[in-house]
């Protein structure tokens, strides 16, 4: 696999990325934005149904409206921090703090699954369970994870 | 004035949150978590009424309902990102004062940036009535959109200088 890597690294699309200052700019800039949207769009969620954000309208009313957003700028995110990821594969595939951020994105990736399923199961009820609610506090938390280990990844490994 | 902002700026580096962001291992990284977890609230609840203003995806409610229902939270993520940012500055605020990338950001871009979406955010009210938005209305979030983008690209470059 890292074999995979530093060859993906040195391939010349890759490394014309990677050497190219105004292409490297589009793909952070491209990152940070749809990275912003995303924890914004499921953080409000999740603050829908932990009860204090947007009540003038129902937990599914909001959801339906922002999931499609959020969903799309993940795979914009996705997309953009592949490419970035892919201009430096050799150094990011080994460094345990790049590891640890894309373990805290897969959970939260699996919480938010959850709580989009349970919407339309916590629209019907009166008010959402304490345990609606939990799930809903674990996945912003992971979420603020995700931007956390953003962050450390070029504090502590000077990646990116 | 240069002057001025430059002993503003040594002062800022000397104070307890300034040093603690610059030199403890922690101090930075939670810093910029803060900038960010508060630009996410922000940059989010914008784009999302932008994105809704343009006609782009679900039309579950409109466009006027929808920044309504996000308009505490929107400042509320203002406010952090605000206080996010200060912290970030009173690390290094003579570096960054002298730095162009940041001067266009902070001096340019983002006073440009919230003005367009105070006045985007007022006109909503009256734009986003209908399902579908007026023309107008549609520009009105694109270029909002294209604003908070050359904002985040002035922020990418600020490194570079």
């Amino acid at each position: 696999m890292l074999n995979f890597c530093e060859w993906l690294e040195q391939t010349k699309l890759v490394s014309t990325i990677g050497g190219t200052g105004w292409m490297y700019v589009t793909f952070s800039v491209m990152h940070y934005f749809s990275w912003f949207v995303l924890v914004g769009t499921i953080v409000l969620i999740d603050l829908r149904v932990l009860g204090v954000a947007a009540r003038s309208q129902s937990v599914s009313r909001l959801a339906g409206q922002l999931f499609p957003w959020t969903w799309t700028a993940l795979g914009l995110a996705l997309f953009s921090g592949f490419v970035m990821f892919a201009t430096g594969a050799g150094d990011f595939y080994p460094d345990r703090v790049f590891r640890v951020k894309i373990g805290v994105i897969a959970l939260a990736l699996i919480f938010t699954f959850i709580v989009q399923r349970n919407v339309p199961k916590w629209d019907r009820a009166p008010s959402i369970s304490a345990g609606g609610k939990l799930l809903a506090f674990i996945s912003l938390a992971l979420w603020v994870g995700t931007i956390l280990a953003g962050v450390e990844v070029p504090a502590i490994s000077g990646l990116g | 004035m240069f002057h001025f902002l430059l002993t503003l700026s040594k002062w800022l580096e000397s104070t307890w949150w300034g040093t603690g962001a610059r030199s403890t291992l922690w101090g930075y990284p939670f810093v910029q978590l803060t900038h960010f977890s508060g630009l996410s609230l922000w940059l989010g609840t914008n784009i999302a009424v932008d994105l809704r203003l343009l006609g782009v995806g679900k039309k579950q409610q409109t466009a006027s309902q929808l920044s309504d229902a996000l308009f505490a939270w929107n400042w509320t993520g203002f406010g952090i990102a605000v206080l996010g940012g200060f912290l970030l500055l009173s690390a290094s605020a003579s570096t960054y004062v002298q730095n162009p990338a940041f001067q266009v950001k902070l001096g340019i871009l983002v006073p440009t940036a919230l003005v367009w979406h105070i006045v985007v955010q007022r006109k909503t009210r009256g734009w986003g009535k209908t399902q579908e938005t007026p023309a107008i209305a549609k520009l009105a979030g694109l270029a909002e959109l294209l604003l908070w983008v050359c904002v985040i690209t002035a922020a990418v470059l600020i490194p570079n200088y």
